[in-house]
């Protein structure tokens, strides 16, 4: 267990700069999720704190001690990769036991029971013999992250380790990772780029913007009070309404680019041009009610739950709705929505 | 047409040509060994490996093969780890360099070593100004020679079947031992040695064989003095000449390197699983 300090870190390849000035304070057994888009630099950041890829500017600290220049070895972490990089010529249950061996952690004997327990503990006991080769990809993810838990490290970095499990499986893998981190208490830093899992997991959430933290918060800081528009859009997949926030006899209106009007909360402070963020969960469908008017133009079966894909005032403006719900395409329809749930972002 | 027929077609020229020019040769080679005047005989056999100066040049082959093997590997292996790091500019830069020697004549090749090995020659004189000997020597016409010859022009060998090996292993993998508490050196015995293993064995097989079976190049640098084994299959073939001697000499050769390589191969292969 050990905290992590990162101090405005940057990282450059050749000519292009991928990592703006990065500052994170990781206390000592959180669990902290970095979230963004493919290509914002999680992995980058990661294999930086990992001691794998060399700092450009900035320094990192792991327990109070500086292991900026320090090789991945003397750093005491373990690192799940988005490969997940299981040794070829081993076993299953000798790649879990590479690290221990390799630090020297134990006993034969007990080096045995932990790589056992590891295994059980991401539900493959049964296939300890197994070449890598041998397993399917979510098996492998599987192998991996019993050998990053094994040796239980000051730092544990997963890198989407759990991208390739079937709903079911993630499910428990996610409960199985919760559990982990309350037993073992390490440090995580757990790169992902679902929100619902970085929500579910974490104790906080820096969500990265092409290199540059975009904002940090806990899972209900993030939801609920998103600073920008590439926030609350990321997390939620709220829809983005452009505006231009006025007075009236009614408290602030929001009028769109069609001239339709959207009353606001009363305690609204920000007027002029802004941003609206709408929930899909939070729009109300009815064909007839009052509302803005918006057209649909396609639906979406999820099951439980449809979506509906309509334009407004030219944008396409996505609502999560009951599956009962039902409207044609091309069909007129009213959006109607409780003023206290919009989040008006200032431009 | 079936699969099998499709494929024994398409395999019959390469077994065509195998035929002609290797089994039949070899079968011929073979009855030759055993021929004598009147009819079999093992004389030919008999007469090599009771001769201790035969004995004696078989052995040489074998020692010396076995370390120019051992030697073009641990040069060999290095050097492909490090062009599998290196840009893709410097690394063909690294390989036509390798391969260089293969592209000159061996008779340019060991003219050039003559000038740096002979008794006035460069390297022998470099150690004597230095002062690490204390007086002139040839190196020419001595096993060192021929040691340092032949890794020249077999290092290619070597080195190309390694990197064929090194650069199919994801870097990933040594990046994880990393993480996992290997040092560099502990990746490299961990984890790129064991996956690298098939590239090390298909190198050495060639280096062993063909050195094993070389003759230009020992002859030359070691003299008549210090025979290798092909180099006394031409002296039998052609000063003498006594062909029936010269083919089992052949199939001794041929045996021995078998007697080394299957061993070698049963037991990297089941390591390697
Ligand atoms: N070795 C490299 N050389 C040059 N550019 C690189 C290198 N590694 C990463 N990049 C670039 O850095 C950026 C960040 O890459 P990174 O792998 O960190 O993304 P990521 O957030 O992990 O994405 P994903 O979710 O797809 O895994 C990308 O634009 C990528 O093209
Ligand atoms: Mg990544």
């Amino acid at each position: 267990m050990a905290n992590v300090r990162l101090t405005d870190i940057r990282k450059s390849f050749a000519k292009t700069q991928v990592l703006h000035g990065i500052s994170l304070d990781i206390a000592s057994g959180e669990f902290i999720s970095l979230l963004g888009s493919s290509g914002c630099g999680k992995t980058t950041l990661l294999r930086m704190v990992a001691g794998l890829e060399s700092v450009t500017a900035g320094g990192i600290e792991i327990d109070d001690r500086d292991v900026t220049s320090l090789p991945p070895e003397k750093r005491d972490i373990a690192m799940m990769f988005q490969s997940y990089a299981l040794l070829p010529h081993l076993s299953v249950s000798e790649n879990v036991r590479f690290p221990l061996r390799m630090r020297g952690i134990g006993s034969r004997e007990e080096q045995q029971e932990k790589v056992a327990a590891a295994l059980e503990t991401v539900q493959l006991g049964h296939l300890s013999e197994r070449k890598p080769r041998q397993l399917s990809g979510g098996q492998q993810q599987r192998v991996a992250l019993a050998r990053a838990i094994v040796s239980q490290p000051k730092v544990l970095l997963l890198d989407e380790p759990l991208s390739n499990l079937d709903a079911r499986l993630r499910e428990d893998m996610q409960v199985e990772l919760i559990e982990i981190h309350q037993r073992l208490g390490l440090t995580t830093i757990f790169v992902t780029h679902d929100q619902e899992e970085a929500l579910s997991l974490s104790d906080r959430i820096v969500l990265l913007n092409a290199g540059r933290v975009e904002q940090q918060g806990t899972p209900d800081e993030i939801y609920n009070q998103p600073a920008t528009s590439f926030a609350s859009n990321f997390i939620g997949s709220a829809n983005l309404v452009p505006v231009e926030i006025t007075d009236s006899a009614q408290g602030p209106v929001a009028k769109l680019e069609d001239g339709q009007v959207l009353h606001l909360d009363p305690n609204e402070a920000i007027r002029g041009k802004a941003t609206l963020a709408l929930r899909q969960e939070d729009l109300t469908l009815s064909a007839n009610g009052m509302g803005l008017k918006a057209k649909v133009r396609t639906r979406v079966f999820l099951g439980a739950r449809n979506r509906y894909v309509m334009s407004l005032a030219g944008h396409p403006l996505r609502a999560l709705t009951a599956n009962d719900l039902d409207f044609a395409n091309g069909q007129e329809i009213a959006l109607a929505i409780d003023p206290a749930r919009i989040r008006v972002i200032a431009d | 047409m079936n699969d099998r027929t499709e494929n024994l077609l398409l395999a019959l020229p390469g077994i065509l040509l195998l035929g002609l020019a290797f089994f039949l040769p070899i079968a011929q080679m073979l009855l030759l060994s055993i021929s004598g005047p009147e009819g079999f005989t093992l004389a030919h056999f008999v007469r090599f490996l009771s001769d201790p100066y035969y004995l004696n040049i078989l052995w040489r082959t074998v020692r010396l093969s076995v370390l120019i093997t051992v030697i073009c590997a641990l040069i060999g292996f290095p050097l492909a780890y490090i062009m599998t790091k290196v840009g893709p500019k410097l690394r063909l830069g690294l390989v036509v360099i390798v391969i260089l020697p293969l592209m000159t004549s061996v008779v340019v090749r060991t003219f050039g070593w003559m000038v740096l090995l002979s008794r006035s020659g460069i390297v022998p004189e470099l150690l004597r100004d230095t002062g690490l000997v204390g007086r002139t020597f040839a190196l020419m016409q001595t096993e060192a020679a021929i040691v340092i010859g032949m890794v020249q022009v077999l290092l290619p060998f070597m080195t190309l079947s390694i990197l064929g090996v090194l650069t199919r292993i994801d870097g990933k993998l040594e990046e994880a031992a990393r993480t996992m508490g290997c040092s560099f050196l502990q990746t490299i015995r961990t984890v790129v040695l064991p996956l690298a293993l098939p590239g090390i064995v298909a190198g050495s097989l060639l280096c062993f064989t063909l050195s094993a079976s070389s003759f230009v190049t020992p002859n030359l640098l070691g003299g008549t003095r210090i025979q290798v084994l092909a180099a006394s299959i031409y002296k039998s073939v052609t000063a003498t000449p006594d062909w029936p001697f010269a083919a089992a000499q052949a199939v001794i050769l041929f045996v021995g390197i078998l007697l080394v390589l299957v061993p070698y191969i049963k037991l990297t292969g089941a390591k390697h699983g």
